[in-house]
């Protein structure tokens, strides 16, 4: 196939998807619902606060954020120089890579007058180069490797860029090798650019180049004396040094031509390099093709994204710019999971086994979401419980090296989510504090929590509903046997500050703090964990250090919440 | 001396003044304290939900403090209390144990229950000594009326947190009484910030809450000393939004934390403490504990005189 007809296809392929993900920029959101604004809308206001940034003070912002965040990738360096190292290996090796060898008749010619691309410093910095960006990737396969037990999670799309990044490396460098070892591209340059008079030259040329150049030539025996091999130093120097450095300087494809060489031979030269040739167009095609719609797309994406943040910190702008920066951020997401490493939440991920309580995850998810893509009731709820075990420490925010607004993305998806009515008992921890705290979307939460109540009214049947008299039955039995020892003095009851918050304790709490031991003291447990009390408890422990009995009583409650919840989450499994 | 420094997820983005006042005070005793990047949640938000849960990431911290060599310094009550707790539930359940260690041997971790989970509080009681603090002063504040608010799970279930008398605490008393502050007696001194219930029962917690800001005023506070990072947020942050809801520009009742008023006393700079970004102090309240600072030597002085008369 034609090179040039290969070459369209991947820069057609390439650039029809960056146009489709930067127009996902403007179409989609998580919250508030995409709808609100419209396309033209939402290209306005970002074309304002572009605008607005690139002709003011801002300008200066930006360059420092160039140099900074892009260049010189600060926010990786101050956390992890192994990554920094990795990150900047690849990068430098790659970029060089791309501007000198890839495009050279386009930049490096223009660039340095003299520029033949077997010349050094050419030949030996493409090695460099090529070198560099394997040692980041073997970096990064390690990293990957390695971190799997601190809950790194790494997808088929992870080891896909590596593999493509590599292979275009090492891909590149067996066909330098090929062409290094192979006689036919010798015979090839000998008869364009050689100065050779008579067979006698040639055989002494080619022994020169199989002695120092790792020529192979495996079809005839070639003779290699002293004298032949000085008489090709003289021949080489004459017509060939000028266009053409010593291959010992392609360092890296040197060595690999000294071992693929005599199988290159043996399978046919000029076959083995042609395969390569095309293996290596391949490879740099298809990454071409595959870019924008993997999490290489963070090319483009990381450097707005890390731009954007340098400037707004974590505050939101224009509301029509908020939905345009929560898809610039999911596009700009490399996987990297130095959130995840992080999470002060992570423990929680070995107790409940959902991936979605490390961030990386819920940020390569929340895609879907923000697409409108249907989910299912399991995935909504392994989400929303993601979503809300988080303490709000705002350290995934912090470390991005993306510069992604982790918590805004977080905070949104978590109400866009808890709005769709799906009953949340997570929201009874303490993860509910820092909420509260910062005021984020009260009427959002005083809502979801009625729907939670809701669903205990059903599961739960309360004293007051009861016609029945109680009975003896044993409903079940509680693991803190503490509750045995009260001797029913009802100090409990008296010393606790939120039965004295209320005029009618009992008809606001369900159940008194001892009439809940005495609940469990004829069996009812179920009875005990329907209270409100136990969510009302303030659990300061008054109640169990007054307690002449030792009977645990804040130690108890715990035990019921606990316990309800289990029961609740059990009955709607079922 | 050396620690592991355990500040919990509240303190690093929402009170960074308490670990940086701490730090500046207890390097004045030449204590240092390490800051460990691999600390997680202590597991207290998820109380509620699932104890094992709840347990398990306290025992990887110590896991962590334990591998480095160090005992633990806590700033948070609630912290504090779930290291000690967890530390009491693996000491009772073997079998719990060697499941969590099982778990933590796939990063590297072992827990064997070595690290010791101290209170910042019972480290300058104890370890430095109020003789060694008194010898440090540089200033006294004599006339400044606190409201020290202990929190609940610093003193209570006392088997577990192992702090102090839990009907009569002493520490806290002792420390601001070096100062030459007087720690007052008030209604709620010992009770509930309402934190627990926040964003559970919003009316509940704050109710709480407004019980002791009312109780510690009419008791003659001029500020609030609260020990738990979540009563501090209680107290400066809730106390903020419920006034900015129910009358703007309303009187508050300032939090002045505990090492921040020490620091001022052993000459620390006020920024280095952090005073001004309790959001509940105005510079006017600054100005007011600075007044009241005065050497302590004219006291022993004075004390020298009356003998002498």
């Amino acid at each position: 196939m034609n090179f040039t007809l290969l070459l369209t296809v991947a820069v057609s392929v390439c650039l029809i998807g960056i146009v489709l993900r930067l127009y996902v920029w403007f179409a989609q959101g998580i919250h508030p619902p995409p709808a609100t604004f419209t396309l033209p809308q939402r290209l306005t206001a970002a074309g304002k606060a572009l605008g607005g940034a690139l002709f003011g003070p801002r300008l200066i912002t930006i360059l420092k954020s160039i140099f900074l965040d892009l260049l010189f990738q600060q926010r990786v360096f101050n956390k992890n120089t192994l990554r920094w190292l990795a990150h900047g290996l690849i990068f430098t090796g790659f970029l060089l890579l791309f501007f000198l060898h890839a495009l050279d008749s386009l930049i490096t010619e223009k660039l340095f007058s003299g520029y033949v691309s077997t010349l050094n410093p050419y030949l030996f910095l493409r090695n460099l180069f090529g070198l560099m960006v394997l040692a980041g990737v073997a970096i990064a396969v390690y990293r990957r490797i390695t971190l799997r037990p601190q809950r790194l999670k790494t997808y088929a799309g992870d080891w896909a860029a590596l593999i493509f990044v590599g292979g275009i490396i090492l891909s590149g460098m067996l066909l330098e090798g090929a062409k290094i070892s192979s006689y036919s591209t010798f015979q090839r340059m000998v008869e364009d650019y050689g100065d050779v008079a008579s067979d006698q030259e040639q055989q002494a040329l080619e022994a020169f180049w199989v002695k120092e150049n790792g020529l192979v030539i495996a079809h005839r025996k070639v003779e290699m004396t002293t004298a032949l091999v000085e008489k090709g130093r003289e021949i080489s120097g004459r017509s060939c040094i000028e266009c053409h450095a010593p291959n010992t300087s392609a360092f890296v494809s040197y060595g690999l031509a000294r071992i693929t060489g005599p199988l290159a031979a043996a399978a046919g030269d000029a076959g083995a390099v042609n395969f390569l040739w095309y293996l290596h167009i391949l490879f740099c095609l298809s990454f071409l093709a595959w870019l924008p719609f993997s999490k290489m797309f963070h090319i483009i994406a990381a450097p707005v994204s890390l731009i954007v943040t340098r400037i707004m910190g974590k505050e939101n702008g224009e509301p029509a710019n908020v939905l345009t920066r929560q898809m610039i951020g999911l596009s700009a997401c490399t996987h990297c999971g130095a959130c995840s490493l992080e999470c002060s939440s992570n423990m929680f991920f070995e107790s409940f086994q959902n991936d979605f309580i490390l961030p990386s995850e819920k940020v390569q998810f929340l895609k879907n979401l923000a697409a409108g893509r249907e989910l299912d009731t399991d995935t909504l709820k392994r989400l929303q419980q993601g979503l809300y075990i988080c303490t709000s420490c705002d350290r995934c925010t912090d470390i991005c090296p993306s510069g992604i607004n982790l918590k805004e993305l977080f905070v949104s998806s978590r109400y866009a989510l808890l709005a769709r009515g799906i009953p949340e008992t997570s929201m009874l921890s303490h993860f509910s504090f820092p909420l509260a705290l910062a005021q984020y979307r009260v009427d959002d939460h005083l809502k979801a929590l009625k729907i939670l109540e809701r669903l205990f009214k059903k599961s739960f049947r309360v004293l007051a509903d009861m016609v029945q008299p109680l009975t003896l039955a044993r409903s079940g039995k509680f693991s803190n046997p503490s509750y045995r020892s009260c001797y029913s003095c009802q100090r409990c009851t008296n010393i606790c500050p939120v039965v004295r918050s209320f005029d009618n304790p009992g008809e606001a709490l369900g159940l008194l703090p001892h009439q809940i031991i005495y609940s469990l003291g004829i069996g009812n447990v179920d009875l005990a964990m329907g209270s409100q009390m136990i969510w009302s408890c303030s659990t300061c422990y008054l109640c169990q250090e007054h307690c002449p009995n030792q009977v645990e009583l804040c130690d108890i409650f715990y035990g019921l919440k606990n316990a309800a919840i289990a029961k609740i989450e059990e009955g709607d499994r079922s | 001396m050396k620690f592991a420094f355990f500040q919990g997820c509240n303190i690093p983005v929402r009170i960074e003044q308490y670990a940086d006042s701490t730090e500046a005070v207890l390097q004045i005793f030449g204590i240092e304290l390490v800051r460990i990047p691999e600390f997680n949640c202590c597991g207290y938000p998820m109380r509620n939900v699932d104890e094992k849960a709840y347990i398990l990431p306290s025992v990887r911290n110590m896991a962590i403090a334990e591998k480095a060599g160090l005992d633990i310094l806590v700033i948070c009550n609630c912290c504090f209390a779930s290291l000690q707790k967890a530390k009491n539930v693996l000491e009772k359940d073997s079998a719990l144990k060697d499941e969590f260690n099982t778990l933590l041997a796939k990063e590297g971790l072992t827990y064997h229950g070595t690290t010791r989970i101290r209170h910042y509080l019972t480290v300058l009681h104890e370890d430095v000594g109020i003789t060694a603090i008194r010898n440090k002063l540089v200033n006294t504040c004599k006339g400044l009326k606190l409201s020290v608010i202990h929190g609940c799970h610093i003193l209570r279930p006392r088997e577990i947190t192992q702090f102090d008398d839990s009907f009569v605490p002493g520490i806290t008393e002792d420390l601001v009484g070096v100062t030459g502050a007087t720690s007052i007696d008030w209604r709620g001194r010992m009770e509930c910030c309402g934190a627990a219930l926040a964003g559970l029962n919003d009316e509940l917690s704050r109710r709480l809450l407004q019980e002791k800001i009312t109780g510690a005023r009419e008791a003659g506070a001029d500020y609030i000393t609260p020990i738990c990072s979540y009563c501090h947020l209680q107290f400066d942050t809730t106390q903020t939004n419920m006034a900015a809801e129910a009358a703007p520009g309303a009187d508050l009742l300032p939090v002045l934390l505990y090492p921040q008023l020490l620091g001022l006393c052993l000459g620390i700079n006020e920024r280095r403490l952090g005073i001004a970004t309790n959001r509940t102090i105005k510079v006017g309240d600054i100005d007011h504990i600075k007044s009241l600072l005065a050497p302590p030597v004219e006291e022993k002085k004075k004390k020298v005189r009356q003998q002498a008369a």
